[in-house]
């Protein structure tokens, strides 16, 4: 090979080997956006072999009106095998149904609606109005 | 149904950062590597490549007996598909029609097309209809009654993925099984039509689907030679054989451009700041499309200069095969979870199809067992496609150049359209991390 050629392929050959052997990691945040809440970042990386059954767990509060979601529609973090309470309170009847877990939630006006189950399943899953089609959040179960 | 891509029950986590900056990385060192290790003379033979099948083999694949009946197979199953949407349950999570149009035909024919070649050439159930019509209306199937001009190339194709990328990802209804049945049956129609015009060389350029899997299948070891016959083959002579055309620059920049509308309507950046509603949807997917056509536009920038072309000099097109790969690596980073997860309801609802309460397959009232596959497979699978397919581009664009030019004008041309696969698989992985 070309003496230019050769310097042209090992230089960044060698930046790629430094960046990788420090193995330090970027800001989790980097690139997210605005559109996440605040989390708190998972403490154990590895899945937890049995769900805890303590009561605490994670409360999310979620609410529509007027035709819109109260708050926007939010990026819910979920470390994975919590037990997650959903509740939710709307202006008009309409049913809850979060995907992936299957599970479905009647709301009625004036009353809070609440569903407990554990996130067990990794991902994204979208919570959302079956009538009007409105995104209520986005759990990431991770 | 909300999901951008309009069907399915769970998207995917962003990918770990360090695995992002991996993949992100790799895609520009590779292009490096790519450049400086610079073969001055072509490598890759193109369609006269290839080792032939056995005979016995071949002549089972080019006789047309087995592909009218897979084509009559393909035919049925549209023909139940439109079926079970029109008149199957109403709600899209008990309707097999938008389950197994979106995930088993839309996403499906990615791996199929990438194993075995070109199957959608084989299993167009359209082609069927079209001879059979084509015949009852005394016209001849190969000409029609108009030719269409070498010209128009392959721009009907883009317009038909366009269309169907609109349905998929804008249209508010597009999870519906009556809207998918209605579809369908007006893709047929259309496609169909056309081609009792102009022959059945429309599907060739028209046929989005056809066009999909053609491209695609170049990336399979299984191809047919210049001379007809079937072959064993590398696929980068494969991709080689693509021959430039007009409109081949628009179905790249459409799937390309489709796939990245997607990942960024599914970040939480987006749903968080960009207002919903299907007219925004479509000024955004249109962007999408424009975006990924002014950066390969860019970067192919050196073939329209001024100084260099010449008459007959090559253009833009002769380099849009080289967004091929990207245009599956992009593919298989979105929808593979989709394909082996949600890809299971397909068999689910497949059970009772009529929403009668039968249990044809003994899988009714089962749910999508989510652990077949874990995240950090899904995350490796898809930064692996994206770097992947940029290496595969990167090492066809770089032969194309030293093809069509002497070495030196090659290197120049390689800058502006390496810096632009950088920047699409970058982006993608952007996308796979932000999700």
């Amino acid at each position: 090979m070309h003496l230019a050629a050769r310097r042209l392929v090992l230089f960044p050959l060698l930046v790629a080997a430094l960046v990788g052997g420090c193995g330090t990691e970027p800001a989790p945040g980097a690139g997210a956006g605005a559109g996440r809440t605040s989390a708190t970042p998972a403490a154990t990386p590895t899945t937890p072999t049995a769900v805890p059954s303590a009561p605490a767990g994670r409360t999310v509060r979620l609410g529509y009106a007027g035709g819109e979601v109260t708050g926007g529609t939010q990026r819910v973090p979920v470390p994975l095998g919590e037990r997650v309470t959903l509740v939710v309170t709307g202006d008009v009847v309409d049913e809850v149904h979060v995907h992936g877990y299957d599970s479905y939630l009647d709301v009625t006006p004036g009353a809070d609606a609440m569903i407990t189950f554990p996130a067990d399943i990794p991902g994204v899953f979208e919570v959302e109005m079956h009538d009007s089609g409105l995104l209520l959040a986005q759990l990431e179960v991770s | 149904m909300v999901l951008a891509h309009g069907i399915g029950t769970r998207a995917d986590l962003p990918v770990p950062s360090t695995l992002a900056a991996l993949g992100a990385g790799l895609a520009v060192v590779i292009s490096f590597v790519v450049l400086g290790t610079l073969w001055r003379r072509p490598r890759f033979t193109g369609g006269s490549a290839g080792r032939p099948l056995p005979t016995g083999l071949r002549r089972v694949f080019d006789s047309p007996v087995p592909r009218i009946g897979l084509r009559l197979v393909t035919l049925v199953a549209a023909g139940l598909l439109v079926v079970i949407g029109l008149v199957g349950p109403d709600s899209t999570a008990l309707n097999l029609a938008p389950w197994a149009f979106y995930i088993t035909f839309w996403v499906g024919l990615v791996p199929a097309s990438l194993l075995l070649g070109p199957v959608w050439r084989v299993l167009n159930p359209l082609r069927l209809v079209h001879a059979v019509l084509a015949r009852a209306l005394r016209l001849d199937p190969a000409t029609g009654r108009a030719t269409l001009p070498e010209a128009v190339g392959y721009w009907p194709a883009a317009a038909s993925i366009a269309g169907f990328a609109w349905f998929e990802l804008v249209y508010p209804a597009r999870a519906e099984p009556t809207d998918v049945a209605v579809f369908v049956i007006g893709y047929a129609v259309v496609h169909t039509g056309a081609a009792l015009v102009f022959g059945n060389r429309w599907f060739e350029r028209g046929d989005g689907f056809e066009v999909y899997s053609s491209l695609l299948g170049a990336l399979a070891p299984l191809g047919r030679r210049d001379d007809g016959r079937l072959v064993l083959r590398n696929p980068f002579d494969s991709l080689e054989a693509i021959r430039p055309a007009p409109g081949l620059v628009g179905v790249v920049v459409v799937l390309v451009g489709s796939t990245a509308y997607d990942g960024l309507a599914r970040t939480g950046w987006w749903q968080a700041n960009v207002p919903t509603g299907a007219v925004n949807a479509t000024l955004a997917l249109g962007c999408a499309g424009l975006l990924i056509g002014v950066i390969y536009l860019l970067g192919t920038w050196s073939l329209v200069t001024p100084g260099g072309r010449g008459e007959g000099a090559p253009g833009p097109g002769a380099f849009a095969h080289t967004i091929v790969p990207i245009a599956a690596g992009y593919a298989i980073a979105h929808y593979f979870s989709l394909l082996v997860l949600d890809g299971q309801q397909v068999v689910i609802l497949a059970s009772d199809p009529l929403g009668t309460g039968a249990d044809l397959l003994g899988t009714a009232g089962r749910v999508i067992d989510y652990t077949v596959i874990g995240t950090t497979t899904i995350a490796l699978v898809q930064i692996g496609a994206i770097v992947a397919g940029h290496v595969v581009a990167a090492v066809s664009a770089h032969d194309r150049a030293v093809r069509l030019f002497p070495p030196g004008v090659a290197l120049r041309t390689q800058y502006p359209l390496l810096a632009a696969m950088v920047t699409l698989s970058v982006g993608a992985v952007g996308l796979v991390f932000a999700a």
